[in-house]
């Protein structure tokens, strides 16, 4: 059981570079106040590859789900991200729906 | 010493207080900022800045103010900038200093003399995503007078919130000033909501009197 879930977690990692990705994945430090984030949003959003944003201050969580075929740079990424006030200390890309993502915030504490 | 001080000195001194001192003075890259608030049955202000960096904004401002020690009333506009020197981005946590300074033109009261002056300041604040401090000073000089408005805030969530829900905070208010604008030390209890880009906030002094402030960025 622990070996699927390790392939499993490493079948997820293995998307994580892939061009077509559809979600964007960031943890980022001092995101601690919800009036604060709100430039995330705006920030990310005028991105024209950006579809939808999702920003999870439990999880430290930024989420950008980005239009087919379309993809933004890590360094875009980060400026956004600092321009807004923070600081991003992981980016991963997945092909999890940013519903699916949002889904997870009810069952996880 | 006091009776001497103009009105839109004064004005400019008390301006800078209970906006800022509640808040971040810089919200984010282009990101505008609007302020107004209701302070004891003494003061009444608008404020509005831009952020072209997230490091750096600029704004005005109007104040009307009805002196506690004094009843003379005063009326400011002034200009101001504010620098974010240094930030901490934690993972559960985010402290920040800031730095400002400004300057301002005021008609006083009496005989509507018009007077310019300057302010300088500093703030730093921690802030996780349950309890937050902040210490703030205010240096305020003219040719008649010179003050320093010391304000600590303490606050408390009882929750945790995310971005889309309603945010609760406690928040309790000391302040002192020099230079004679208010006798001792005024202390004060806050609740503080917000969600989204609204932020609304009401409370009262230890006399009772009401304090409130509502911001908006967009």
């Amino acid at each position: 059981m622990k070996t699927l879930k390790s392939l499993l977690l490493l079948a997820a990692l293995g998307t994580a570079a892939g061009a077509n990705a559809a979600t964007i994945e960031m943890t980022v430090n001092g995101l601690v106040c919800g009036f604060c984030a709100q430039g995330i949003e705006k920030t990310l959003r005028k991105n024209p590859a950006t579809d939808d944003v999702y920003v999870n201050l439990e999880r430290r969580l930024v989420a950008v789900a980005t239009k087919p075929d379309a993809d933004i740079p890590d360094e875009r990424l980060r400026e956004a991200l600092k321009d807004s006030g923070y600081d991003v200390t992981a980016i991963a890309r997945t092909e999890r729906p940013l519903a699916a993502i949002r889904g997870e915030r009810a069952a996880k504490p | 010493m006091f009776k001497n001080c103009r009105r839109w000195a004064c004005a400019l001194a008390l301006a800078a207080l209970p906006l800022a001192a509640n808040a971040k003075p810089i919200a984010y890259a282009h990101g505008t900022t609007a302020m107004a608030e209701y302070g004891a049955g003494t003061m009444t202000e608008v404020q509005v800045s831009y952020a072209p960096s997230y490091r750096y904004s600029f704004g005005g401002g109007h104040l009307a103010l009805d002196g506690e020690l004094d009843d003379r009333s005063r009326d400011i506009t002034y200009l101001r900038a504010n620098f974010l020197p240094k930030r901490w981005n934690l993972p559960a946590a985010q402290a920040n200093v800031f730095v400002w300074g400004g300057i301002g033109r005021a008609s006083a009261g009496d005989d509507g003399s018009d007077l310019t002056a300057w302010n300088a300041g500093g703030q730093v604040d921690y802030e996780t995503r349950r309890v937050y401090a902040s210490l703030r000073t205010d240096w305020h000089e003219s040719s008649a007078f010179s003050h320093r408005i010391d304000t600590l805030q303490v606050g408390f969530a009882p929750y945790l919130h995310e971005t889309d829900e309603l945010a609760v905070w406690f928040v309790l208010q000391a302040r002192e000033t020099t230079g004679g604008l208010t006798d001792g030390t005024e202390v004060a209890a806050l609740l503080r909501l917000f969600k989204r880009s609204a932020w609304v906030e009401a409370g009262v002094t230890q006399d009772g009197k009401l304090q409130a402030m509502v911001m908006f960025i967009f």
